[in-house]
């Protein structure tokens, strides 16, 4: 049965990724690795993990990657978002940090790093960094479940896997309803609408990675170089 | 105490004037605008300087938005070529003929207006460029006005007015965090909350040629839609002697949008 | 013994679609000819813009044009059944080929063509029952498309405002247009028929340019604005860049049927 390695948060750190890769060739069934952004981040000079990206070893599972919010920074600042600049990074963090930003990635990366897309769509499920809204968009268990249900709407997808948070969570919508009623000039109308099952997945950041079946809908939280952080829920 | 809501205005005076005429015959004093005072029509500098004569508190529109950005800051997409160029010509028509001085006006216009628990927005709290359609998923309706801190979310650009009132909604919610084996399931109440659009002054797209807004009576809740008739000949010949399209005096005339696509049985059938 | 059919009516009646018919069920071969009409006092003749004739052969590819002249009787077969369509606002004087203006007989003795029946609309119980209109004033405009390709949602658009009323009073409306993927349309519409016909053409040609066959618009009617209607034209069709956007994503599902003109 199809599974998939969730993996996020690298922030340039090869040696995570490395181990991550390792641990990935003991399990088996997984048929594909997905990279949800952030493979760059100011601890580390990225080139020799954008380089193994791009130029997989043998051995390794082939990456599929998106961009995230360092991506989306470091693309503003070097011209590739139309007028926009690294405004969030600079205002939170001060010009140093776009700076070291800069330097830590060799701009021989920047067309592939261009080339990356918002997200995946596969299996009725989102693959995405941030959000359908934004790529900076924290889903947490916290969040408001109008929020979360609004950020799958927007898709259409039964599943939405999200990195930003940094979190490892599930967060299913189990139903429910709302009654709309819409008065125009041709009249009036009632109508009642349930609430889908739909679910959120935050999958890790760096070291805390996820694996997951679609067929039996079974979610794994991992840790590089530790036990199992939980079985996860499944229904298979 | 009853206000009146406004939104679409496409500087069409005639319509404008006629809907002003009709919330001063009921007596109310309070109206907010939705933006959208220009575009397509032909009297942009008359209604924009009526609007502020009469200091009625307005939200920036997509078209106003456009005039003071230029064309890149609209996102809404055409349905068709014809459509777009229809648009184009309109857009820099428009901002041929505007005074500089309205002109600045516009780019002042905030991207919304808050009252109490009143929310007032072009297309949606999240963008110009959104439509809230009467149809749209509930709960995703239920959370633009939410999310907004609103009560009642009053909005535009659909040029369709209506009154959607969501309520009784409940969610089931689970969650598991990482560390945990065990999960709970609890249950999320949803609040009441409306969404109300305001229809078009100025370019109506319901079926017919009448101007529409709304009044809502904040002491009773109550929400009416109002169609007005105004003269349409007269602004079909402003059009016109504007040295705007003619085709766009047949489209108004008849209650067909400006430049987008009529629904019609003539359908080219693309499969 | 081959047969030749003269069959008149006024604009939008169902020559044409009667003519398919007859072709379709004739076992054996079939010629078509549309004749130039006579223009009647105050009512203008649709301009033969060659619309049936590609449209009928698109559908028959076997039909022969009998304005070819330098075609002689012995091309025609025994058994073959030759059309002749004429776009005629009032009825005969006189029934059958004894009807038949001299006007008419000499274009067609000139092209050796000599009626064995005359048929009009709204006369003969052979042929269908139509509204046929009366007409006192007609005028005609016409537009040639040639290599033109048509926006698909703006072709709509256009449609939609030209039968409706918004460049003057229409009649009748014909035309065959050319969309990006190579299909094309014959696009009919009569003031006395619910809704228009939009008939897809059966030869579909490659994605790769202009189309290089007949695309033509007729009008007729009353106040038409043919600059509205031009002007409008003008904001449809797809320039070569947007042609090529439209067709590029065809020509890459099948690399080695297509490779783009030069």
């Amino acid at each position: 049965m199809e599974r998939w390695a969730l993996v996020s948060g690298l922030g340039g750190d090869l040696e995570v990724y490395e181990q991550i890769q390792r641990e990935l060739k003991k399990s088996r069934g997984l048929e594909r690795l997905f990279v949800l952004g952030d493979l760059i981040g100011p601890r580390h000079n990225s080139d020799a993990l954008l380089k193994r990206l791009q130029e997989p070893e043998r051995g390794d599972l082939q990456p599929e990657c998106i961009y995230g919010w360092w991506e989306e920074q470091l693309l503003a600042e070097r011209g590739y978002r139309g007028e926009r600049t690294a405004e969030a990074l600079r205002i939170n963090h001060g010009n140093d940090a776009v700076e070291g930003l800069l330097t830590s990635v060799d701009s021989g990366h920047m067309t592939w790093l261009a080339s990356l897309q918002f997200g995946f769509i596969e299996l009725d499920c989102a693959l995405l960094h941030g959000s359908s809204a934004d790529v900076g968009d924290e889903l947490k268990p916290t969040s408001s479940p109008l929020i979360l249900l609004d950020r799958l709407t927007r898709l259409d997808v039964n599943r939405l896997f999200t990195a930003r948070s940094a979190q490892q969570f599930r967060l299913d919508l189990n139903g429910g309803a709302i009654d709309s009623h819409i008065k125009d000039l041709n009249g009036e109308q009632n109508q009642q609408q349930a609430a889908p099952k739909r679910s959120v997945i935050g999958i890790g950041s760096g070291e805390l990675f996820s694996l997951y079946a679609p067929g039996s809908d079974h979610i794994e939280f991992l840790k590089a170089g530790g036990k199992p952080v939980s079985r996860g829920l499944g229904f298979g | 105490m009853a206000h009146a809501v406004i939104s679409c205005l496409h500087a069409n005076l005639a319509a404008v004037e006629a809907v002003l005429d009709d919330i001063d015959q009921q007596g109310i004093e309070t109206i907010t605008c939705l933006g959208d005072r220009v575009g397509y029509g032909p009297q942009p500098n008359e209604v924009v300087e009526l609007v502020r004569q009469r200091a009625i508190p307005t939200c920036q529109g997509c078209w106003d938005e456009d005039i003071i950005d230029g064309l890149n800051a609209c996102e809404c997409s055409y349905p068709s070529q014809l459509a777009e160029r229809r648009g184009h010509l309109a857009h820099q028509w428009t901002e041929a003929k505007m005074t500089e001085d309205n002109k600045a006006f516009l780019a002042s216009l905030p991207t919304s207006l808050r009252r109490d628990k009143l929310l007032f927005v072009h297309g949606s709290p999240n963008s110009q460029h959104e439509y809230l359609l009467p149809d749209m998923n509930a709960f995703a309706a239920l959370e633009r006005v939410e999310t907004a801190g609103a009560e009642t979310l009053f909005c535009g650009h659909t040029h369709q007015p209506y009154v959607r009132e969501l309520r009784g909604g409940s969610i089931r919610v689970r969650v598991q965090h990482h560390d945990s084996s065990s999960s709970e399931e609890q249950e999320m109440t949803l609040p009441m909350r409306r969404i109300v659009n305001a229809g078009s002054v100025g370019e109506p797209r319901h079926g017919n040629t009448q101007a529409t807004y709304v009044i809502h009576d904040e002491a009773t809740g109550d929400l009416t839609i109002r169609e007005v008739n105004y003269d349409v000949a007269k602004t079909c010949q402003a059009i016109i002697d504007a040295g705007l399209p003619e085709v766009f005096a047949w489209r108004l005339s008849h209650g067909f949008e400006y430049a987008e696509r009529a629904d019609d049985a003539s359908h080219v059938c693309e499969r | 013994m081959s047969q030749t059919w003269l069959i008149s009516g006024p604009p939008g009646c169902g020559k044409t679609s009667w003519i398919l018919t007859t072709i379709r069920s004739h076992p054996g071969p079939c010629g078509y000819l549309r004749l130039s009409g006579l223009s009647e006092d105050g009512l203008e003749q649709g301009h033969n813009a060659g619309i049936d004739l590609a449209w009928l052969r698109d559908q028959r590819p076997q039909l022969q044009d009998l304005s070819q002249s330098d075609q002689q009787c012995a091309d025609r077969a025994d058994d073959q059944l030759n059309l002749i369509e004429l776009q005629q606002y009032r009825p005969p004087t006189d029934p059958g080929v004894d009807g038949i203006d001299p006007r008419i007989s000499n274009q067609l003795k000139a092209l050796q063509l000599e009626p064995d029946r005359a048929l009009h609309f709204g006369r003969e119980p052979e042929l269908p029952e139509q509204d046929t209109l009366e007409f006192n004033r007609l005028e005609a405009w016409n537009l040639s498309l040639h290599n033109s390709v048509w926006d698909p949602n703006s072709l709509s658009s256009f449609w939609f405002e030209l039968v409706n009323g918004a460049y003057g009073d229409v009649y009748r409306a014909k035309a065959l247009m050319n969309l990006p993927d190579g299909r094309a349309f014959f696009c009919n519409w009569i003031v006395s028929q619910q809704g228009s016909q939009f008939l897809p053409l059966e030869r579909v040609e490659p994605p790769t340019g202009r189309p290089d066959r007949t695309s033509e618009l007729v009008v007729q009617g009353k106040a038409l604005d043919s600059n509205g209607i031009q002007s409008t034209i003008n904001d449809c069709l797809l320039s070569d860049a947007v042609l090529d956007m439209h067709q590029a994503p065809l020509r890459e599902q099948q690399p080695d049927l297509f490779q783009a003109k030069r």
